[in-house]
């Protein structure tokens, strides 16, 4: 369980992206989180897993406090916190299962890192991953070769290695078409889904967010301004989490997924 | 009735610098005062053609080598070649560490990278020759003089240019293998690696190209090589051998230049 109790974030320059914010997430959920730029979506994202450190408050995941983690505890929970980022941040001078495997290095002793001896069992975590994101194929092109759809999937699949129980995803399609965002996004609830891991997805579209969000929260100027399902998040709703009348801007606009191919 | 001001939202031409007007300025003027008698070297322009006259018996010898003296300029010419090897493997292979010490991207504590940052420029502050002349007054007369100076020269080289690469990676990778709870080594080897290894590669054939010309210089102070045998024969003033030993020279480097610069073009 993830807990936000009264958690500020104030940047340099006096920037206060999270402002005493208080939020429970229960194992296995599917949160989206919407807001507009600079609303403090990624800020409260970089909090679980301590990318951006409290000013005030705390967050406390699976019983361990942020506030005050050593670097070993911060290490600690990181290795089963998965992270998927709008820019892929893949190495793109390597290869898919290299990329992949990068997940597995908080189990990896660090000569065995430095000489790249992955331990077989990793590289089956690895491969299996790849499979699961359904990308198994180009384990060994180069990252860079890929397209944009199919590098965010090495993101997902390289995060799955890390074999964790929370997924955070920052704005995992802002850089992708409509319809691979539709994939990218079914990756995402199928996991959630299937493996019951905790996940919550950073989106700017509403519309996507209404489809794949179990659980929508409204942030604004740093502050909770919505918590429900995302079937009772209506125009109003958006209105409130946006500050003014919705435009096209932000929606998608591509048709939803049939439901046959959601199971596909 | 006032006339009214166009509205417009086009900014006004800024001012153009005077820095350039000031440095060209400056810099003709320096160049006049050191050539002048009074302050600078006394730079005596009919001085000059007078004793280009002196020069024609040197050219004349120049321009017909010596080619008997050839075998003999093999041997430590391939010292030379070794030398540079072995220097750029061991500098090289050493800069590749230090480098990431000297980078703000692998290295966040302030002070740990003012005093890596310190401690290079110390390095590479040390001409060439002058790592020589140490190393041959500690080490004795011979190629390992040489080694050590062009091992210093090249950690200096390598790793200035490196780091810098560093500095300018892509920082995604590295916050994402940061949120999957890497340390900093692995960090360093497989977010950042990859990342430079085809520059690191690029600046240590570089490093390698400058050494077949340094180890020349070096060798004038006894540490190893053709430079020794270039200045035996310079002495004697037997300019027919030094030609032979010139030419042999401008080969070897251009062959070199050559390879070295078709191999960095495919790397990076």
């Amino acid at each position: 369980m993830i807990r936000f109790e009264k958690a500020s974030v104030t940047y340099g320059g006096g920037v206060h992206a999270l402002k005493e914010l208080d939020l429970e997430i229960p194992d296995g959920e599917m949160v989206v989180i919407v807001g507009l730029s600079g609303a403090g979506k990624s800020t409260l994202i970089r909090a679980i897993n301590g990318l951006v450190p409290l000013t005030s408050g705390d967050v406390i995941v699976d019983g361990v406090s942020l506030r005050g983690a050593s670097t070993k505890q911060l290490r600690e929970l990181r290795s089963h916190i998965g992270m998927i980022f709008q820019t892929f941040n893949l190495v793109k001078r390597t290869s898919v299962l290299n990329n992949v495997l990068m997940g597995r290095l908080h189990d990896t002793s660090t000569w065995r890192s430095l000489l790249g001896w992955y331990k077989p069992a990793d590289v089956e975590v690895a491969m299996q991953a790849l499979e699961r994101v359904d990308i198994v194929e180009k384990a060994y092109v180069r990252a860079s070769n890929l397209s944009g759809g199919q590098q965010q999937r090495v993101g997902i699949a390289r995060a799955l290695a890390q074999e964790p129980t929370i997924l955070l995803a920052d704005e995992p399609v802002a850089s992708l078409d409509p319809p691979t965002s539709h994939v990218v996004m079914r990756d995402l609830q199928r996991i959630n889904r299937e493996l019951g891991i905790t996940t919550i997805v950073n989106l700017h579209f509403l519309d996507l967010a209404k489809v794949y969000g179990d659980r929508i929260v409204g942030l604004r100027a740093g502050e909770l301004v919505y918590d429900g399902t995302g079937a009772a998040a209506d125009e109003h709703v958006f209105r409130d989490i946006y500050g003014r009348s919705l435009t096209a801007d932000d929606l998608m606009g591509a048709p939803e997924p049939q439901p046959a191919s959601i199971e596909a | 009735m006032t006339a009214v001001a166009p509205a417009t939202r086009r900014p006004a031409k800024p001012p153009r610098s005077r820095i350039v007007f000031v440095g060209i300025a400056a810099f003709i003027i320096i160049t006049l005062v050191s050539v002048s008698e009074e302050w600078g070297i006394g730079l005596d322009i009919g001085g000059i053609i007078e004793d280009l006259g002196n020069g024609r018996v040197i050219l004349e010898q120049l321009l017909d080598p010596n080619w008997a003296f050839l075998p003999r300029v093999v041997q430590p010419l391939l010292e030379t070649f070794q030398i540079a090897v072995v220097a750029a493997f061991i500098g090289c292979g050493l800069a590749l560490p230090i480098s990431f010490f000297a980078s703000r991207t692998t290295v966040p504590n302030r002070l740990t990278l003012t005093i890596s940052r310190g401690i290079l420029s110390v390095v590479r502050a040390l001409p060439d020759f002058l790592y020589a002349l140490i190393f041959v007054a500690a080490v004795g007369i011979g190629p390992l003089g040489g080694i050590m100076a062009l091992i210093f020269f090249n950690i200096g080289v390598v790793a200035k240019l490196l780091s810098e690469t560093v500095d300018a990676v892509d920082t995604g990778p590295i916050e994402a293998v940061d949120a999957g709870g890497s340390d900093r080594t692995q960090m360093v080897r497989w977010a950042v690696l990859p990342q430079v290894l085809p520059n690191y590669v690029a600046y240590s054939l570089y490093a390698f190209e400058l050494n077949v010309r340094a180890s020349t210089v070096l060798g004038f102070v006894g540490a190893g090589g053709i430079g020794f045998l270039l200045r035996v024969q310079y002495q004697f003033q037997a300019w027919s051998n030094v030609s032979v030993i010139v030419i042999c020279l401008f080969v070897i480097v251009f062959v070199i230049e050559l390879i070295s610069i078709r191999l960095r073009r495919r790397l990076v």
